[in-house]
């Protein structure tokens, strides 16, 4: 009990220092003190260094934040429901519909109304794990359902290419830019958006722990301890698939955090109660989100992440192959 | 003695115009041990569901305390059930890095509040049920690396952890031990005895249902017999059993 409680203090405090350290670092060099002026003192404060906070800097660091701790859940909930270590919202393909959704919108121009560019993610991603859903009750082989929802990343990422043959040039430099991920879109005004977005599913999620923390024994067992197992399932996945959909409306496709934190946040709190899990994942993912986003903007988001997410898989792949298979 | 579960004009199985059986009553009462018998396939597994409230029966009812159990409305609600009746089966999957702690812990869940959080209370009663089967020893290695004869106390501590009237185990044996059985059965007894549970076990094992069970309720051509386990032979109820 003693060691969760220093892994979540030193996590969090590892954040925290991220967060600040996202604040005060950037192409353009501005001073802790001068970065202070602008945010407590804004009248005395250089126009030009307010604007970098308000409008770079600290969206910056939220889409970060709230990115990484978003799909760390969402990855952890679908791990728990589907039974199955791989999964994730990338892997599902649950990102590729949010994706299409996002290029319905950029792309052909479905307005999608006051709902915007977050509304067409969310309900691609709410459509994918509808059908990833229908797959998973059909085939009870775990690694099915993995290859099952690749295909329906490669469906949906071909929809998005006869969309991209139809598009605008200048649409489309909007959608290309979109599809290298990265946590620098973000705008100051669309940060209530995101938050409330990861807030609602975030809900969703909270509300359905008894059912997280007995799903893996299966359905009976859950139903035997007085759990609804199928309005909580509904509720996990809808929760797992606005946290999704909303990460890749603001940020893009993020690779590999969603699959690799559940894993990294069972290495440090080694528990599978969900209590802990979940606020575990989120610090995790936030920090490691935090961390990818310090590398220069040079290089792509997506491939700071692979590099920290394929050894974690693999290792994965081979703890489980020793005893068994993790699939 | 009182009546805890009552089975009236019952007959279950899967579809409608095809039960496993007649209709038949039976009552179990609290502190009493019922041995379930039969062939493979004549629906023991699927009585016990019935039992549990997870099967709907094709005709009749089942009642613990008086309560439907598979009436939503009327009769128990599903977390209400899971305070009176448990199954415990041994085909479930080991979960995966869970420990024996953290999986005994479970049995809680129809205690917990919203966010799954055990009181002070439920830790205590995960503590007892973790000593009475003797698996504290190991609360924290994982229940997958677990042996078999292991692997079934930490199912039943779980069970018991649950704080239920009536216990009902499939084929809790099927992976022991002929030692490790006894010790199985005698642990049912005194469970029976100290918590005044009522207990159905299924098991293909005629010398224990003799030994250690209070009556025998045997599945076989389609009729639902019940007796005491002392006049069991005589009745002719284990006829099916021999191997002439």
């Amino acid at each position: 009990m003693r060691r969760t409680w220093v892994c979540f203090g030193t996590l969090f405090i590892g954040v925290l220092v991220l967060f600040v350290w996202t604040l005060v670092s950037g192409p353009v060099d501005v001073s802790l003190h001068d970065l202070a002026v602008a945010v407590f003192n804004p009248d005395k404060a250089e126009p030009f260094h307010t604007k970098i906070f308000w409008e770079l800097r600290f969206p910056r660091a939220m889409a970060a934040l709230l990115a990484g701790a978003s799909l760390s859940v969402s990855g952890l909930c679908l791990q728990t429901v589907f039974r199955n270590p791989l999964c994730g919202p990338y892997v599902l393909g649950i990102s590729s519909g949010a994706s299409l959704g996002v290029a319905l919108a950029l792309l052909a121009g479905f307005g999608f109304g006051a709902f915007g560019v977050l509304g067409a993610a969310s309900i691609g991603a709410i459509l994918v794990t509808q059908v990833v859903l229908v797959l998973a009750s059909r085939f009870k082989n775990a690694s099915v359902l993995l290859v099952a929802g690749l295909l329906v990343g490669y469906f949906v990422n071909a929809l998005v290419n006869v969309l991209i043959a139809g598009a605008n040039a200048e649409s489309l430099q909007a959608y290309v830019s979109w599809g290298l991920g990265g946590f620098t879109r973000l705008t100051f005004g669309a940060i209530p958006g995101f938050m409330a977005a990861s807030i609602v599913g975030l809900v969703l999620v909270l509300f359905s722990m008894r059912y997280l923390n007995v799903v893996r024994m299966g359905d009976d067992f859950a139903r035997g301890l007085g759990v609804a197992v199928r309005r909580s399932r509904i509720m996990v996945l809808l929760g797992s698939s606005i946290l999704a959909g909303a990460t890749t409306a603001y940020c893009g496709p993020v690779a590999f955090i969603g699959i690799a934190v559940p894993h990294l946040a069972f290495m440090v709190f080694r528990t599978t109660n969900h209590r802990i899990l979940l606020p575990g994942v989120s610090l995790c993912g936030a920090f490691l989100a935090l961390l990818a986003g310090l590398f220069p903007v040079s290089i792509p988001l997506n491939a700071v992440l692979s590099i920290v997410g394929v050894p974690v898989i693999l290792y994965v792949l081979l703890k489980g192959s020793n005893r068994g298979g993790a699939l | 003695m009182s009546v805890i579960l009552e089975a009236m004009a019952l007959q279950f199985g899967y579809t409608a115009g095809n039960p496993f059986a007649r209709a038949f009553d039976f009552t179990l009462e609290s502190g009493e041990v019922v041995a379930l018998m039969g062939e493979n396939g004549c629906g023991k597994s699927t009585l016990l569901k019935t039992f549990a409230g997870m099967l709907r029966p094709v005709a009749g009812c089942v009642t613990i305390q008086g309560r439907d159990v598979h009436d939503r409305e009327k009769g128990y609600t599903l977390q209400g059930l899971s305070k009176q009746v448990t199954l415990m089966r041994m085909n479930m999957e080991a979960p995966d890095r869970m420990t024996v702690q953290e999986f005994v812990s479970l049995g809680r869940t129809p205690y917990a509040g919203v966010l799954d959080g055990r009181s002070a209370e439920d830790d205590a009663i995960i503590e007892q049920s973790m000593e009475c089967l003797d698996v504290k020893r190991f609360a924290n290695r994982a229940v997958c690396e677990l042996s078999d004869g292991e692997r079934t106390r930490v199912y039943l501590a779980e069970a018991i952890a649950q704080s239920v009237n009536v216990l009902l185990l499939d084929e809790p044996n099927a992976f022991l031990d002929i030692p490790r059985s006894h010790a199985l059965f005698r642990t049912l007894r005194s469970l029976a005895a100290s918590r005044g549970m009522g207990i159905v076990v299924s098991t293909h094992s005629v010398e224990y249902a003799l030994r250690y069970a209070d009556r025998i309720m045997v599945i076989d051509g389609g009729d639902v017999k019940v007796a005491a386990a002392g006049s069991a032979e005589q009745s002719g109820l284990l006829d099916w059993a021999r191997a002439d």
